[in-house]
């Protein structure tokens, strides 16, 4: 059955369209990398998948459920991760996992044991006394130790050491692996680069890419850098390719699709180097969000 | 070191609530009754004490019978005291008389702990973005909202027992004792279920306390209006503080009229889990502004700046003082002196507030109450401080070349300049009342009785400076704490027969009831000396401690 699933959804904030009819349908044992940069309406997305704010239009289902009708019901599969670690100052770590466990409806205590080994967690510590980082993990490994059937993180690493990060990711490749879905929202591209197996691009409360990495890839510009061994030569201008200087004796080919016309129009011609690269996630990203700052 | 690899056992031992009691509704109302125990504690020990004293102070205070009927013949009319307590019935007896002192003052302190503690639970926790991270559970709204109101309900119980256990240790009838205790708790449900409307409505946490605040201030105005101005005696019906009067506690007792407030509670707290169920959490049903074009005012200094951010609060308190000393101002006309024998008054000067028989007694009895409102004003003025501590602004702030002494000390004379406008205004307003009213005082003595609340409000204001540096998290209580007790101590303490040197350690013992008693300048000296040096101790102490975080 569907993890989750968004058809139309919409949210309106007064006069501020946060979210602009999100599709969106995630299978279990599937990670599903969110991003945007701030304020594209990550966080609003996770609210109405929650069931916390109310769509203005559209539905989100977790399991079949509809998370706004029915939250209870549709909650009993999910843990959640919040972005920013809202927790109860006055109580210690331990405490705040029992809470949270109690809240879910039931938790797997070996396995959180085995998490707070694996962050290094000090559970003895009151929350006030604890760093950002360190509260975030309180919150991981209370979701983590559930055992959810999806887990739903919003931006879960803020804070986190390089070490915690791996360890972090570690984990939601265990869950992966034993079919647990994972929305992870995100602005940290290594992140989602490394675990997810497919990437929603959001700008300003819409959707504007949707696929595998590789499906990204292929839609995206790919680069060619070519060395000559005397001098740059006169190319006729080709379709869907931009050319640009690349020092004293190299171009660099931007190329959208096929790399055929590229190699074809560079035959005849002294090439003693030709490296050509697939776009980083990175490129993906600011080739949607190039050009539009002004919006 | 590195996390160790382990793979997670296949088969995941997932424990589901196994123990009873252990769902997440018994989790919540746990964590929302421990998250309110500091002001649980508080109210209990206000509840207990105060409803102790009375019973045991009458009896010291008015030993023979002739003394309780004159008593009594001099407050039936009197409105300075109607207005704090109530009207009275059956003030000859002991039971009578300590329902009729206990029962007002209980129910207005009643009033302000239903709506903080509501507003608190509910929208406190939504800011705190906690409520967020429980209705992701299995959690419904419906349950939250039923775990915070439970929690509630329990804090009431505890402050019903210790009103009880107070007059019942102080010799009152056990029946009647838990009547009366019952009168007052019954107002904490319905001020709850204004909180709680109050928090779905207003776009924020502060609004919704100033909201429901504003309308338990609106309701004590309307009690005091049907108790101290004739014929307006059915206002009562219209505020819960008048339906805890009506229940009549050793005068007649009418149950029946326990059903006013539970409709009404029944009533607002279904009202809130309606407009709860709907709306985004985090944000109330009427929208917050998001978004202004740039006002660059006030923004020069952080004491610019707090003033700015405190704008709303502040013209809050200042018109508070405004509406109350104006209606106050007016009454005066009824008081009258006929009839009251001068035993009577002497017996009333014992309760440490002065004669209160004359317009001007009246007035000088009113002020008194004045140097605790601003006191507390001023002890609001530092948790203000101590808030922007504990959301790290303060770091922010502290991170420019901005000094923590100066950053304090602009605190510090903000809330003083802001205490001194509305001593004055209250002074003003009050004689502005009492001309409207008919009773003739010269302005210049309604403006002296204003400034004479300044020197006991600069010694609190010292003092809640210096608990704020030395223990930043405890400060809100041992400021509020001292004053209170103080204040009480004043009041409680001539009745129970304290020695004058005992007596004499709250420096409300040391203000000139101005405008019947002179000024008395050599205790406002000590005073603001006090206060002076205990301010100069805060930022000595502030210069050296750490800051803070929540």
């Amino acid at each position: 059955m569907t993890a989750i699933q968004a058809e139309g959804l919409t949210k309106r904030y007064g006069e501020t369209l946060a979210l602009d009819a999100l599709d969106l349908s995630i299978e279990p044992g599937e990670v599903y990398g969110y991003l945007g940069p701030n304020g594209a309406g990550k966080t609003t997305t996770i609210r109405l998948l929650l069931g916390i704010h109310r769509p203005t239009r559209g539905r989100a289902e977790l399991f079949g459920i509809d998370a706004w009708a029915d939250p209870v019901e549709a909650h009993r599969r999910v843990a959640y991760v919040s972005g920013e670690p809202f927790l109860w100052p006055a109580m210690t770590g331990a405490e705040t996992m029992e809470f949270l466990a109690r809240l879910h409806g039931g938790t797997d205590k070996a396995y959180r044991d085995e998490l707070v080994q694996r962050f290094e967690l000090d559970t003895k510590k009151k929350v006030r006394a604890l760093s950002k980082g360190n509260r975030q993990k309180v919150q991981l490994v209370a979701a983590l130790a559930t055992r959810a059937d999806l887990l739903v993180l919003d931006e879960p690493t803020s804070g986190l050491d390089p070490l915690m990060e791996m360890a972090f990711r570690e984990c939601i490749r265990e869950a992966k692996e034993r079919g647990q879905a994972v929305f992870l929202s995100s602005h940290i591209l290594s992140e989602v680069e490394a675990l997810c197996d497919r990437v929603g691009i959001l700008r300003e409360g819409r959707l504007v890419d949707q696929g595998t990495l590789a499906e990204l890839r292929h839609l995206s510009t790919q680069t060619v850098d070519v060395t000559f061994s005397d001098g740059v030569p006169q190319l006729r201008p080709l379709p869907g390719v931009q050319v640009s200087p690349a020092g004293p004796n190299a171009l660099r080919f931007e190329v959208s699709g096929s790399v055929g016309p590229v190699i074809n129009a560079l035959a005849g011609h002294p090439v003693t180097a030709l490296i050509s690269r697939e776009p980083s996630l990175e490129e993906i990203f600011m080739h949607h969000y190039d050009g539009h700052a002004g919006h | 070191m590195p996390a160790t690899k382990a793979v997670a056992p296949p088969q995941p031992r997932v424990h589901r609530g196994a123990r009873a009691g252990s769902g997440p509704a018994g989790a919540l109302i746990g964590r929302a009754f421990r998250d309110a125990r500091t002001l649980t504690v508080v109210f209990t020990y206000l509840f207990a004490v105060y409803s102790f004293v009375q019973p045991v102070g009458y009896r010291r205070v008015y030993t023979t019978p002739v003394s309780r009927e004159d008593f009594a013949r001099s407050f039936g009319t009197n409105p300075g005291l109607r207005l704090l307590y109530g009207e009275p019935h059956n003030v000859a007896t002991i039971s009578g008389y300590t329902a009729w002192r206990v029962g007002g003052v209980l129910a207005i302190a009643a009033a302000i702990f239903g709506v903080l503690a509501a507003v608190r639970a509910l929208r406190g926790e939504e800011e705190a973005g906690r409520t967020e991270l429980v209705l992701a559970g299995i959690v419904s709204r419906r349950t939250a909202y039923l775990s915070a109101m439970a929690a509630i309900g329990g804090a009431t119980l505890i402050l019903w027992a210790a009103e009880f256990a107070g007059f019942a240790v102080g010799g009152l009838p056990v029946g009647g004792s838990a009547y009366l205790a019952l009168a007052t708790a019954s107002v904490i449900p319905v001020f709850a279920g204004i909180g709680a409307v109050a928090s779905q409505i207003a776009p924020s946490r502060r609004i919704a306390a100033e909201v429901s605040g504003g309308a338990a201030g609106l309701f004590f105005l309307l009690r005091v209006i049907a108790d101290t101005v004739g014929g307006a005696g059915w206002l009562r019906w219209a505020t819960p503080l008048g339906w805890a009067e009506e229940m009549r506690p050793f005068a007649g007792a009418r149950p029946v009229v326990l059903l006013l407030p539970a409709l009404a509670s029944a009533l607002l707290l279904g009202i809130a889990a309606r407009l709860g169920a709907t709306r985004d959490i985090g944000s109330g049903l009427l929208p917050e502004r998001t978004g202004a074009s740039p006002r660059l005012w006030l923004l020069s200094s952080p004491t610019a700046q707090a003033l700015r951010s405190q704008r709303d609060g502040l013209i809050a308190w200042a018109g508070g003082f405004a509406v109350f000393s104006f209606i106050l101002g007016v009454v005066a006309s009824s008081v009258s002196s006929s009839g009251i024998p001068a035993s009577a008054d002497r017996q009333i000067a014992k309760l440490g507030v002065g004669s209160v028989l004359t317009p001007s007694g009246y007035l000088a009895f009113v002020f008194f109450f004045y140097v605790l409102g601003i006191s507390m004003f001023v002890c609001a003025q530092v948790g203000a401080a101590r808030r922007e501590e504990a959301g790290q602004q303060l770091e922010t702030l502290l991170a420019l070349p901005v000094g923590r002494t100066g950053w304090l000390a602009g605190r510090l004379l903000l809330a003083a300049c802001a205490a001194a406008v509305i001593a004055l205004l209250s002074g003003l307003l009050t004689w502005a009342g009492a001309i409207a009213g008919g009773t003739s005082v010269p302005v210049g003595q309604m403006l002296e009785a204003g400034a004479n609340c300044l020197p006991a409000a600069l010694l609190f204001l010292g003092i809640a400076a210096l608990a704020y540096a030395a223990v930043p998290r405890a400060s809100a209580a041992i400021s509020y704490g001292i004053l209170v007790l103080t204040f009480l101590w004043q009041v409680v303490g001539a009745l129970l027969g304290a020695p004058a040197w005992l007596a004499g350690l709250t420096p409300f013992a040391h203000i000139g009831l101005v405008p019947t008693e002179p000024f008395r300048a050599a205790a406002a000296v000590v005073m603001i000396g006090i206060g002076l040096a205990a301010a100069g101790a805060a930022l000595a102490v502030f210069r050296r401690r750490d800051l803070i975080g929540a």
